[in-house]
């Protein structure tokens, strides 16, 4: 490029600058919330369900969300705090609303729209080119064949349900030959315990699987004694996942204190894209990755990956993979096929304003969970 | 009412600046008047030596080396010079200008009251010191223990109460040897030479959380180090804090059968906690301190039982001062000494001094092969002796006052400071930030 055409090209950006500059101070004055709509949808086959909630401004722009279930009381007592409210204020959510999630992954949808800019964009990204996923596996023979077919390069497994508390040998060697399976399969996988193991069993599961390095050992029990999980994680150098029964950011703080944690797993439905960021921040502290839990719709997906492009410490992003086609197909029709596609192991980032997602509203109709 | 007074605070204070005084303007209501520096409270205790000079200087060995040397240079009004090292990588610059922002400090100082102007330089600072300010102040620290020996008599080592051992300073050499026959090779120069131990890094870079693939790469090059090794040569493994918490104590768990001298920043260094998990995982030494500034900065991973081995740097921690302090600390705890050293030749040397006075001393680096390179030409061009090269495995000591060397100026002008350069950058196949 010569020096004047750089030059000219220069004031044209400025311009062009300017001009954006006036276009958002203006659009921003019509920011108010005038809407705020919840839409139930069920999977018609697994039976996955979240809420979608549709936030409208004064403007007339929309922006999307998703959260778990709400119920009129709680859309109630959101209305009551959000309407008339600017939608850039997203910052001020009180946390405690199981709207919380949903509301403020669409009021950065919609200003991301008013800037004409991706999410991860406004907040300070990308900070990477692709988000890497994993995907659950529903039964390790065929699931795992799905997940690998469908791009994905990791898998979550689920342990083998316990047939009572203080499992023995048996279930050692039955767990054995569940994670070798897994391994002649895919490389790399997630053991899913979902609290469904005593910290003791935990404990012993963690230890006999540390050598086989899985990516990490998700939710080996539940949450309740704080030094019980420590005894877990002193017991064993396998990393441990933790997140589905977490509803404050305090306790993903008590649990790295302790040593406990590696990797936060923050629920992208219940904490959002800007109270997941937090958490996220928090975890950066003591050198933790962050891989968000999402077991909702694809709008959440666009929100965690625009998460993911947010932060340093992203690790990898559970992305629901329905057994059935049907299932399957709901999600691609409800925001578009290629959200979802994953490749050679990573998400693309999503394209476009805000979310980057355009939702088909016949669609939260059609799969309207009564 | 806010305007008026401003304008009565700024007119005194503007009058003070034409006279030629430094008080500052006091817009904010905190500044002190400042007392001139050395006052009249050492009048009759002073050496009668005082500071008349401050230089510093940007010493690049290629135009574009990342690692820029910061050497200090301070004069006195009796002919007596001292030099020291502040070389800190990627931030040569503002090294540079941290040590002339402490001019005022130094000039007309007496240079034999380390410990005070020490305590001056970090205290009155207010800011305390991150990595700029301890690498000005370890350079110029350096200097004044050069002058104090010089004005004494004595090298530096004895005014510490050393030599501990005579033989000299027990050090190791960096190797890239990784295959089995250059291992071989090297097993054969060491014993050749009486080198007792190497240091390597860890290959590759690491992700948060790390795959089964990546975790057994990294522990087979370590398992073929000590094989190609051999049993009696020490081997230290520099994680570089490439690794987080997580991947890191599944490493360390699993090289712990091969007696690993120790393994150095298996996590970065802000988090004491975070390594200390790491170290509750295995009995190899865990090895740290080259980032930290300052005793206060190793306080805690040192009273925490966290790390067998310190490796603060004379060069950022503060000196000769900075180091005796910390290494005071970690031997209180039974931490051992392992300091850090790979930047310019002066730092090198005073290092050795602070080492051969240390009770808790282990193990000195040098970020040098076991071949000389040209770097080590170059050093032994300017001083006249091979710098930081090891005789039968240590370094040796000599017996000349101060830092024992003579360095001229016109030695280093055929290196002309080339200007700052960042350091190198590593991303992700994501392309994401990877630490290095």
């Amino acid at each position: 490029m010569s020096m004047v055409t750089a030059h000219r090209r220069a004031r044209l950006e400025s311009f062009l600058a300017a001009q954006v500059a006036v276009a958002v101070s203006a659009q921003t004055a019509n920011l108010e919330i005038d809407e705020l709509r919840l839409y139930p949808v069920r999977e018609p086959v697994s039976g996955r369900a979240w809420t979608v909630v549709r936030v409208g401004t004064r403007s007339g722009l929309a922006g999307y969300g998703e959260c778990a279930h709400a119920s009129s009381d709680d859309l109630a007592a959101a209305q009551r705090f959000w309407l008339a409210r600017p939608a850039t204020s997203y910052a001020s959510a009180p946390a405690d609303s199981p709207l919380a999630g949903a509301i403020d992954m669409a009021l950065l949808d919609i200003v991301g729209k008013v800037a004409k800019a991706p999410v991860y964009r406004l907040l300070g990204g990308p900070t990477r080119s692709k988000a890497r996923a994993f995907a659950s596996a529903e039964g390790v023979g065929a699931g795992v064949k799905r997940a690998i077919e469908a791009g994905y390069r990791a898998v979550g497994v689920r342990v083998p349900a316990p047939a009572a508390r203080n499992q023995g040998q048996a279930y050692q060697v039955e767990l054995r030959k569940l994670v070798e399976t897994v391994r002649s399969q895919a490389a790399d996988f997630v053991l899913e315990g979902e609290g469904l193991l005593t910290p003791g069993d935990a404990a012993s599961v963690a230890a006999a699987i540390q050598s086989l390095h899985p990516l990490w050992f998700d939710e080996p029990t539940t949450i309740g004694s704080l030094e019980t999980l420590r005894k877990i994680a002193d017991e064993s150098v396998a990393p441990l996942g933790f997140g589905r029964d977490i509803r404050h950011a305090g306790v993903f703080q008590d649990l790295l204190r302790a040593g406990s944690l590696d990797v936060a797993r923050p629920d992208i439905l219940h904490f959002g894209i800007t109270g997941s960021r937090r958490i996220a921040a928090l975890a950066e502290t003591y050198y933790v990755a962050v891989a968000p839990r999402h077991e909702g719709g694809p709008i959440a997906t666009a929100a965690a990956l625009h998460l993911a492009a947010s932060l340093p410490n992203f690790f990898i992003q559970h992305i629901p993979l329905p057994a059935a086609a049907e299932d399957r197909a709901m999600r691609a029709q409800l925001a578009g096929g290629d959200l979802e596609r994953v490749k050679d192991g990573f998400a693309s980032l999503p394209n476009g304003p805000g979310l980057g997602v355009t939702v088909n509203e016949a669609v939260l109709e059609k799969y309207h969970a009564a | 009412m806010q305007r008026r007074g401003f304008l009565a605070l700024g007119g005194p204070g503007l009058a003070w600046a034409a006279r030629g005084g430094r008080r500052p303007a006091d817009l904010c209501g905190c500044a002190l008047a400042p007392q001139p520096a050395g006052s009249n409270a050492f009048e009759g205790l002073r050496s009668g030596v005082a500071i008349s000079g401050l230089k510093v200087f940007g010493v690049s060995l290629t135009r574009d080396s990342d690692r820029p040397y910061v050497f200090v240079k301070i004069e006195t009004d009796q002919g007596v010079v001292g030099w020291g090292e502040g070389t800190l990588e990627g931030k040569a610059g503002a090294v540079m200008a941290c040590v002339n922002d402490f001019r005022d400090f130094l000039i007309g100082a007496d240079p034999m009251q380390v410990e005070h102007l020490w305590q001056s330089m970090y205290v009155q600072s207010f800011y305390r010191a991150g990595p700029v300010m301890g690498s000005a102040i370890s350079g110029i620290d350096q200097a004044l223990w050069d002058i104090r020996g010089k004005v004494l008599g004595m090298p530096v080592y004895k005014l510490l109460g050393g030599p501990i051992d005579a033989r000299g300073v027990r050090g190791y050499y960096h190797t890239n040897a990784s295959t089995r026959d250059e291992l071989a090779k090297l097993r054969e120069t060491a014993i050749q030479q009486g080198v007792s131990c190497f240091k390597a890094g860890i290959p590759g870079y690491y992700e948060w959380i790390e795959t089964n693939a990546k975790i057994r790469r990294a522990v087979a090059s370590l398992q073929t180090m000590r094989e190609g090794l051999g049993p009696d040569i020490d081997i230290a493994i520099d994680f570089h804090a490439k690794t987080s918490p997580s991947v890191a104590q599944i490493l360390v768990k699993e090289v712990e059968p091969l007696n690993l001298l120790f393994i150095e920043e298996p996590c970065p260094p802000e988090n004491v906690a975070a390594m200390a998990r790491i170290a509750r995982h295995s009995t190899t030494p865990i090895a740290t301190g080259e980032r930290l500034v300052a005793s206060y900065g190793c306080r805690e991973l040192i009273e925490m039982g966290v790390i067998d081995i310190l490796q603060t740097d004379i060069n950022h921690v503060g000196g000769i001062t900075g180091l005796w302090k910390a290494a005071s600390l970690a031997g209180i705890s039974g931490v051992s000494m392992a300091p850090h050293a790979c930047e310019g030749p002066i730092g090198g040397l005073a290092t050795l001094h602070v080492d051969a006075a240390l009770p808790n001393f282990l193990v000195q680096e040098i970020c040098g092969q076991v071949r000389p390179s040209a770097q080590d030409k170059i050093w032994e061009e300017w001083f006249g002796f091979p710098a930081m090269r090891m005789v039968d495995g240590r370094f040796p000591l000599r017996d000349r006052p101060g830092l024992g060397f003579e360095l001229s100026e016109a030695s280093l002008a055929k290196y002309p400071f080339g200007g700052t350069r960042p350091m190198a950058r590593a991303f992700h196949e994501d392309g994401s930030v990877a630490e290095w």
